[in-house]
Parts: C-alpha cells; sequence; structure tokens
C-alpha cells in the first residue's frame, strides 16, 4: 500500500477551532453597540491569534501526516520540523478502536487508534485523526483480521487502560449516587442518636432552599448532584477496576485481577466457562461502551456472580468485542459483525402494550382515583403525567423491540435482549443443558415463544423472547442438534394436542413406548 | 404471525397426560392457597362490617366481590381443568420432556446425560389423591423437570426408568 493522507475534511475540523473566538467577536460587537474600545480589541485579537496558532498547527500536522500498511506493519508518518516515523508491528497490535467527536461526526469523520500489547500508557499509542468513517472502519477490520491470528494465543487477553474512565459516568449512579449518600449519611446519624433534620444546619439550608429562586436552586442542585455522582463514579471505577488485569494463566485457567483499595482475584477454569455476555446499559451504549461478563459455573451465588463474571469494566466496544473473543479462545469474536435474526412484528406490540399498562395507566390510575376522592390537582397530575410518559413508553418499546434477536455464530448460540440494558449472549452450543419453550394465550394468538437454553450457571436461564414460534423449534434443533430431535413433528401437521395425548393415570401404564 | 413453511419442525405435546385425580389434588390446592383465604376475608370483612358499620356494606360488598370471591371462584373453577389439560409428559430414548403450567405454560426437554438426581416427592395432600411428583434435577435450575400430579405407581416406574436411563447415558 502507498502512503496515504488523512481525509481533507479535517481542515474544516481544524477550523472549527475558529468558531469561540468568531462566536466572542461578534458577541462583543453585538454588547458594545459596535464600538469596542482599544482594550476590547486588543483582548479579542489575542483570543484570535491563539486560535488561530491551533488551527494552523492542527492543519499542519494534517498535512505532514502520511500512514501506510505494509506487509506486516502499520508506519506512520508525522512532524513538521522534526519528522518522526512510527512502525507499530501488526502481530504486536492488541485493539483498535475507533472514535468520533461530535465535530468529527458532523463531517463524517473517524478518529483511529492502535493499541499495542505490553504498553498502556497513552503516548505509546498511535493515533490516525481523522479518516473517512468507510475509510477507517475497512482499515480496522484490515488491521484487525491481520492481527488476530495471534490475539487467540496470546495469554494476556486485556489490561487497564485509563481512557476507559471516561466511560466511567455513563451509569445511572450518577442520579443514584446521591440519594444513595445521603440515605447511608441519614441512617448513619439516627444510628447514633441525631435526627438529621433537627440539626441546624439542615434547617437553615432547607429553610434557605425553600425561600431562594427555586428556577435556578433546583437546576444548580441537580448540576451538583451529578456532578457529585460522576466523580463517585469515577471513584467506584478506578477503586473496582485499577491494576485490571485479564490474561490465561495456563491454558486452561483465566484469571482477572483488578482493584485499587480491594484487590479482588477471580480465576475461571477453562472447562467451566460456557460462554461470554456482551452488556450495553443504555448510557453506555449510546456512550459507545460496553462491559462484558463471563458465563461460567462455580461463581457462587447469584449475586457473588454478578460480581465475578465481569471480566471487563465499562469499555470501548471494540475492546468488549475483543475481550469477548479472548475468553472464549476464538480468533475472532461471535460477536463480531452479528447478523441476528429479528424477531416478528408483533414483539414490537406486546412491548408497547406492556409499557402502557405497567408504566402508563398506574400513572393514570393511582393519583386518579386519589385525586376523584381527594382534589381535582391530582386529577390534572394524572392526564398529565400519564400523556407525557406515552412518548416514553413508544420509544422504550421501539428500542426493546429493535434490541430483540437470535442467531448461530460459529459454535455459539447468540441471543439479545433489553433496552435499559441490552445484554447479547453468546453461549458455547455443546453447553446448552435444555431447552424450554414458555408461553401464555395472549403470546399464543401472537405466534411468538420465549425460548430458554440452560446453562450450568447460577443464572442459569439465558431467553430468546419472543421469537417466532414457527421458527422456534427448528432453531433449537439446528443450535443443538439432537435433544429435541425425537419430539418433532416435521410432517407439518401441527396442532393436534388433545387427539396425540392418551390417557394413561389411573393404573394405566406407565408410557408403553418406553419399552422400545 | 409469520407464515410457518411446510418443513419447519413443530414440537408436539408429549405424549402422556398425568393422573386425572390430579385435578381433585389442584382443586384442593387452590382452595387451602388462594380461594379459601380470598373467601375467609371476604366473609371476615362482610361479618364485620355487618356488626358494626351496616352503612358501609352498600360499597364493601361489590368490592370484596369483584377483588376477592369472583377472581377466588374463578381461580378454583378454572385453573384445575386448564392445567390438566396442559401438563403431559413423556420419557423419550434420550430426553424426558414435560409440559406445564396453565396461563403461563411451559415445555421442557432436557436429555437424559444431563440428569443429576430423580426425585419422586409426595406432598400431604398428595398422599390422599395417591399421587406423586417427579423431579429430575440438573446442573442448571433452568433445566430442572417437574412432573407432578402422576399416579404413585407411575411415579416410582417412571423415576426408576430415568434414573436408569440416565445412568445407562452416563456409562
Amino acid at each position: 500500500m502507498d502512503w496515504r493522507k488523512l481525509d481533507p475534511r479535517m481542515i474544516a475540523v481544524h477550523t472549527s477551532w475558529l468558531a469561540p473566538p468568531a462566536a466572542s467577536f461578534l458577541m462583543a460587537l453585538w454588547i458594545s453597540g459596535g464600538h469596542l474600545d482599544l482594550r476590547g480589541w486588543l483582548t479579542l485579537s489575542g483570543i484570535t491569534l491563539g486560535f488561530l496558532a491551533f488551527t494552523a498547527a492542527g492543519v499542519a500536522s494534517w498535512a505532514k501526516t502520511r500512514y501506510r500498511l505494509t506487509a506486516d506493519a502499520v508506519e506512520v508518518r508525522t512532524g513538521m520540523f522534526t519528522r518522526k516515523l512510527r512502525t507499530v508491528r501488526l502481530n504486536r497490535i492488541r485493539n483498535v478502536d475507533l472514535t468520533a467527536s461530535p465535530v468529527h461526526r458532523l463531517f463524517g469523520l473517524t478518529t483511529l487508534r492502535i493499541g499495542t500489547a505490553g504498553s498502556t500508557d497513552l503516548g505509546s499509542e498511535v493515533k490516525l485523526d481523522a479518516l473517512a468513517a468507510p475509510v477507517a472502519r475497512a482499515l480496522r477490520a484490515e488491521l484487525l483480521a491481520r492481527a488476530t491470528h495471534t490475539a487467540a494465543e496470546d495469554p494476556v487477553v486485556s489490561t487497564i487502560n485509563p481512557r476507559w474512565l471516561r466511560y466511567a459516568p455513563l451509569t445511572f449512579w450518577i442520579f443514584g449516587g446521591m440519594v444513595l449518600v445521603l440515605g447511608v449519611g441519614y441512617r448513619a446519624l439516627e444510628a447514633i442518636g441525631i435526627e438529621a433534620w433537627r440539626l441546624p444546619v439542615v434547617r437553615r439550608l432547607a429553610v434557605e432552599f425553600g425561600s431562594s429562586a427555586l428556577w435556578w436552586t433546583i437546576p444548580l442542585a441537580f448540576l451538583a448532584s451529578t456532578l457529585l455522582g460522576v466523580l463517585g463514579a469515577l471513584a467506584l471505577y478506578v477503586e473496582g477496576w485499577w491494576r485490571y488485569r485479564l490474561e490465561w494463566v495456563s491454558d486452561s485457567l483465566l484469571r482477572v485481577r483488578r482493584g485499587l483499595l480491594t484487590t479482588r482475584s477471580v480465576s475461571i477454569e477453562r472447562c467451566r466457562l460456557f460462554g461470554a455476555v456482551l452488556r450495553e446499559p443504555l448510557l453506555l451504549r449510546f456512550g459507545g461502551g460496553a462491559k462484558v461478563n463471563a458465563v461460567a459455573a462455580g461463581l457462587g451465588t447469584e449475586q457473588q456472580d454478578s460480581e465475578r463474571s465481569a471480566v471487563l469494566p465499562p469499555a470501548p466496544r471494540a475492546e468488549a468485542l475483543r475481550v469477548v473473543a479472548g475468553v472464549l479462545r476464538e480468533p475472532v469474536s461471535p460477536l463480531e459483525d452479528l447478523v441476528l435474526t429479528a424477531h416478528p412484528k408483533v414483539a414490537h406490540r406486546r412491548r408497547i402494550v406492556r409499557g402502557l399498562l405497567l408504566v402508563t395507566l398506574p400513572l393514570l390510575v393511582v393519583p386518579g382515583v386519589l385525586g376523584y376522592l381527594l382534589t381535582d390537582v391530582l386529577l390534572h397530575l394524572a392526564w398529565s403525567t400519564a400523556l407525557a410518559s406515552v412518548p416514553f413508553v413508544l420509544w422504550f418499546a421501539r428500542d426493546a423491540y429493535r434490541n430483540l434477536g437470535h442467531g448461530l455464530s460459529g459454535r455459539y448460540l447468540v441471543a439479545r435482549s433489553g433496552t435499559i440494558s441490552r445484554d447479547t449472549a453468546a453461549l458455547r452450543r455443546a453447553d446448552v443443558l435444555s431447552w424450554t419453550f414458555a408461553d401464555t394465550p395472549f403470546s399464543r394468538r401472537a405466534g411468538v415463544v420465549t425460548l430458554t437454553a440452560a446453562v450450568a450457571t447460577v443464572v442459569g436461564g439465558y431467553h430468546v423472547r419472543d421469537m417466532a414460534e414457527a421458527d422456534s423449534a427448528g432453531f433449537a434443533e439446528r443450535a443443538v442438534p439432537g435433544i429435541l430431535t425425537e419430539f418433532l413433528d416435521t410432517d407439518g401437521s401441527g396442532e393436534q394436542l388433545p387427539a396425540e395425548l392418551v390417557h394413561c393415570g389411573a393404573g394405566g401404564p406407565v408410557g408403553a413406548d418406553g419399552a422400545r | 404471525m409469520t407464515t410457518s413453511t411446510a418443513a419447519a419442525p413443530r414440537l408436539r405435546p408429549p405424549r402422556y397426560r398425568v393422573d386425572p385425580r390430579a385435578r381433585r389434588w389442584w382443586t384442593v390446592q387452590a382452595l387451602l392457597t388462594v380461594s379459601g383465604p380470598a373467601f375467609l376475608v371476604a366473609l371476615t370483612m362482610t361479618t364485620l362490617s355487618l356488626l358494626f358499620f351496616p352503612g358501609a356494606l352498600r360499597w364493601l360488598g361489590p368490592l370484596l366481590l369483584g377483588v376477592l370471591v369472583l377472581p377466588g371462584l374463578a381461580y378454583l373453577l378454572i385453573m384445575p381443568p386448564w392445567r390438566y389439560r396442559v401438563h403431559a409428559w413423556e420419557l423419550g430414548s434420550t430426553a424426558v420432556y414435560s409440559a406445564s403450567g396453565w396461563f403461563w405454560q411451559r415445555r421442557r426437554i432436557t436429555p437424559l446425560t444431563k440428569v443429576q438426581t430423580v426425585d419422586t416427592v409426595i406432598g400431604p395432600i398428595q398422599r390422599g389423591f395417591g399421587l406423586a411428583t417427579v423431579i429430575v434435577t440438573t446442573a442448571s435450575t433452568a433445566g430442572d423437570v417437574r412432573i407432578s400430579g402422576l399416579g404413585l405407581d407411575d411415579a416410582t416406574e417412571l423415576a426408576r426408568r430415568i434414573g436408569e436411563a440416565a445412568a445407562v447415558e452416563e456409562a
């Protein structure tokens, strides 16, 4: 491959640095009514010059950067005055990460970072900022395709990268954390006999809060609690995942080590490892991140399992896919480039109905009944909150429906569902213990069924929710041939439930066919 | 619903129904756990209301009827026959197959190779009707098979045969 340049649209991205000084210039002109004094001119031109230098440096680095892919390495040439050539051997590549800032996205660009084995600091990364999104994807695919033949053999699957900290705040804890902290504090004070509400400080705060201008103190309080939540999330992430290292210590033992103050170390035997789950909670999913849990037996109770089975903290999705591959010791992650079978449209309708029944109806009925008995205000509250909940219900239902899917990927059965947390499970087909088909009169009328694959973990079953009933038996049979073969009805005659059944109770023989 | 092609294999129901006496067992069970307590609560509240607040009966009566008495009665009358129509089982050459539930129904197939233990359980009410439950456990709770409402002899025989088949499959 020849030397290639970065995408010319990067000039536009660098030029966007000029937006803040331009805006402040216009703002100043507008406020002063076009009459700027000398100091104003000097300040503004200072700012403008600074940003111009920034832009110029960016454009220059764009102009001087070249990259190429040789038979066994990636080479990147940079630098205006001191020319630099960095060479990354393909077999040293550990991950290839694609990110795009909002400005990049506006111009259809993507930044590509190449991480190498054995180094975690940011300086050792090779960065191409930026390529056209399809070019970046193609390059990443090519790099991974040529690099991963070693990934399955590399004993170190993943180690902590400080850059991942940006995913730490993407949890709902940043909203709940504050409440939790206050609750714990209140309980602690209560335990030593102090009622927090009676403390003079708290009362004064409450009174002042009540008498302040609520239209700005409430958002401010919200902002402050969110900020605290973010700090808390960062602290939790660092405490839980610092010095994180996931590696195969021997050919048959996978070990996770992590933690700053408390060091956790979990070892999982290969023979008890049945698969992996890619978990994408809502916020993390929007941020392009994911975490990974192992599906393994013998990790303790359900609560212990959820803690011990974590093999990757919130991290870039590409890294998560790579960790799935590493945990399963597959050259390519079974979740890479997935094409899942979508579920029938009726599953969407079922999700809408469920949302309306579980969210909108209680919002309408509970304050509605109270309002009918007590005061009209509650009646208005009832219909307005119920009405306001409808778009949310519709959005979540649509998201939940789009996330439904199932398929087979090599030796794995893949099932995806969930909206608050979209979970994609990859289970080794040979380790499926049992099949369960569950339905209700409603789902039968809709022609869907929930198929559960039992695996020998505490969680037990992994569900393929609301799949087409007509495809369910065929899918189960394809996924794990043999389990249900003898109970299948392949001539397509379908429902003949009562006719086929034979009364055999009350002293009748136990299954005459058992003698065969 | 998607139209099923002629080639798509369907899961047929298990071949054998459970013992007909199971219907009466389930009726008694419903009476003891759900319907009976509901009736009792309704009766107590009606009595109390008659004794102390005769005026409240006008709205309490329909409320109790709608929330406790009718649902309790419906459960008592509908659940046992419905359950009997659903419950079925079959021991195949390589797997055990069961259908259970009434409103929420499930059909579960567990290969005999994965069977860990086979238990026969006879509850106090079941004993009165001469019934038993066979529980087949596996390494996963989502793989356990319960066949309830079998006649005693059938249950013992079935448990023995599953045990044998599982042992043979394992060897």
